[in-house]
């Protein structure tokens, strides 16, 4: 009688651990999926849906919010897809919200993505539609790269029947590989550029130097620079050397006027300099005077014989001597 | 002599009149199960003994069978992801198989060579030894101690069975994952729970209780049909073991079936 108690405990802790099992899975699978959870119905409508299946995922900044519940054809040809987004979601999901459809990973399921979406716009209510947005078809971008294809072999055309050239030693560049010596010029260009190189090295370390020298205390540049004495007398100088020009042009523009004057006849010394008249006549005059003063020089030297100037004449004579 | 050679004769032909037999023999047997299922009296501590036998002391055989299950199954599958660089979805892949298939399978054929046979030979040996007859006498309905107990425990326990073979095996899957690829517990279930579906869990549920009534009643009815003595107990073992493999085959194969009609529907 024991015994069977015993066997009924242990088949009651037998099923009682496989319905724990069951039910945690059920609750997990449910947390995961979203079925227990309180949701909002949204609908977004599309022209093709890419193999969408009710269940996919359905996707909000990478978190996953909730599942396609229904989809159905709607219109001509489009399709109605209804999702079950969980109502602690929706908050963040706006009414200008778009929802496209992307995959998950490369090859993985279809999911819903509801993306954008700005904080001016209400937050989305119980049935509401949002704008969709058709996903990137993969055909048009297998076109796209079908064209990109094609130019990239006419790409690698061209860059063969460049190259080619080159080869032949067509060009400046055909001309630079194969031609010796102009290899052999671009080597000693190249040559000459290292020595530039190191001549500019070496000048640059010397003008390091000098900039060293210069900034070292006493020097006259460190002092021009740094000396804030200096640079009050350098400025005084300067206010000096303003005053001096300032004087200078004054006496310049004086200069002038007395230029301007002496240009002019309404004075002595430009009627002197301008007037030919004049000047003529001072001519005419000193010529007079010559003649005056060689008359005058005769009459002293008659006078020199003359009784009672011969005797002084004499003397003074005898003191020169 | 003439009118017995005349009942002798076979309808069509000796096999195929036997086939035909053994099949309304066995529609006749689960017809007899379904009718007797309902009626009182109700042999509850037969029913929990046979659980106890069927379940309980089935769970070492089943829980081993269910972690090699999942460690080998995780092993063999790696090196083919490993080619795509997606062995991220191992725990996904995991699931599905063993959820949708593997579980309710392994442990359906495991409990078919360990219970089947053993119901086949229990009442085998008790219908070779006229003891199912003395039931008889004694006013206890046979059947009903028997079949419809065992029946009821294999379609009961194999279910729960399932679900021990399901955990342990995808605890063996990662312990294996979680060495290779160094995921966490968390982040291995969280996978192992987003590839599937309630679909999966149900369908696996509903095709267990399937197997499990299948190896039971498979089980019964050699053991309830066998003769020829002790040749025959070893042979209603053996045929049960065979035939409810054979039926858990064809009934994967028609759940497979079904289950897919109703998820692409």
């Amino acid at each position: 009688m024991r015994n069977d108690n015993k066997k009924t405990v242990l088949v009651g802790v037998f099923v009682l651990i496989g319905i724990i099992i069951l039910v945690a899975g059920i609750m997990t699978l449910g947390g995961q999926q979203k079925k227990f959870v309180k949701s909002i119905s949204l609908k977004a409508v599309f022209d093709d849906v890419a193999g969408l299946q009710t269940g996919n995922n359905v996707w909000f900044s990478g978190v996953k919010i909730g599942t396609v519940k229904k989809i159905h054809f709607y219109g001509d040809s489009q399709v109605e897809i209804e999702m079950n987004v969980e109502s602690k979601s929706k908050d963040y999901i706006r009414k200008d919200s778009k929802a496209t459809i992307s995959s998950d990973g490369l090859i993985g399921n279809k999911i819903i993505v509801i993306y954008g979406g700005t904080s001016q716009a209400p937050v989305v209510e119980n049935g509401d539609r949002l704008v969709s947005e058709m996903p990137l078809d993969t055909d048009k971008m297998m076109e796209t790269l079908q064209e990109n294809n094609n130019n990239l072999v006419s790409i690698t055309n061209d860059l063969k029947v460049l190259t080619g050239k080159i080869a032949e030693g067509e060009g400046i560049i055909g001309a630079v590989l194969t031609d010796s010596t102009l290899a052999m010029n671009f080597r000693n260009m190249m040559v000459s550029l290292e020595k530039t190189a190191v001549k500019s090295n070496q000048m640059a370390n010397d003008l390091a130097k000098l900039s060293a020298n210069l900034n070292q205390e006493g020097n006259l540049v460190h002092d021009l620079l740094t000396d804030k004495e200096i640079y009050g007398n350098l400025q005084k100088s300067i206010v000096d050397l303003q005053s001096t020009a300032d004087n200078a042009k004054e006496m310049t523009s004086n200069l002038n006027a007395v230029t301007n004057k002496l240009n002019s006849t309404d004075n002595a010394v430009g009627t002197l300099l301008n007037d030919a008249e004049f000047n003529n006549t001072l001519k005419s005059t000193m010529v007079n005077i010559d003649s005056s003063t060689m008359n005058l020089n005769r009459g002293l030297e008659a006078l020199e014989y003359t009784w009672p100037f011969r005797r002084g004449f004499k003397r003074m004579n005898r003191a020169n001597n | 002599m003439s009118e017995q050679s005349e009942k002798n004769k076979p309808v069509l032909t000796k096999k195929l009149d036997k086939f035909l037999t053994g099949l309304a023999n066995a529609f006749r047997f689960v017809k007899r199960f379904f009718q007797e299922v309902w009626l009182p009296p109700y042999e509850f501590k037969e029913i929990l003994r046979q659980c106890y036998e069927i379940g309980y002391r089935s769970l070492p055989l089943i829980s081993l069978t269910g972690f090699i299950v999942g460690i080998v199954f995780t092993n063999q599958s790696r090196p083919s992801l490993t080619e795509f660089g997606a062995t991220s979805w191992l725990p996904a892949l995991i699931s599905i198989a063993i959820i949708r298939a593997m579980g309710p399978l392994v442990t359906a054929l495991i409990a078919a060579g360990k219970v089947g046979s053993s119901i086949g030979a229990e009442i085998g040996s008790m219908k070779v030894t006229e003891q199912i007859d003395a039931m008889e006498v004694s006013a206890i309905n046979p059947f009903k101690y028997l079949v419809v107990s065992r029946t009821i425990a294999t379609t009961l326990m194999i279910p729960i069975l399932v679900l021990y073979t399901d955990f342990v095996a995808l605890i063996g899957s990662f312990i294996n994952v979680n060495q290779n690829e160094l995921v966490s517990l968390s982040s291995f279930f969280v996978q192992v729970f987003e590839a599937i579906s309630f679909l999966d869990v149900f369908s696996s549920l509903i095709k267990s209780l399937v197997f499990g009534f299948t190896i039971g009643i498979v089980g019964c009815y050699k053991g309830y049909n066998s003769s020829n003595g002790t040749e025959g107990v070893g042979k209603a073992a053996n045929a049960s073991v065979v035939m409810s493999m054979f039926l858990i085959f064809i009934e994967e194969l028609l759940a497979l079936q079904i289950v897919n009609a109703i998820r692409y529907a």
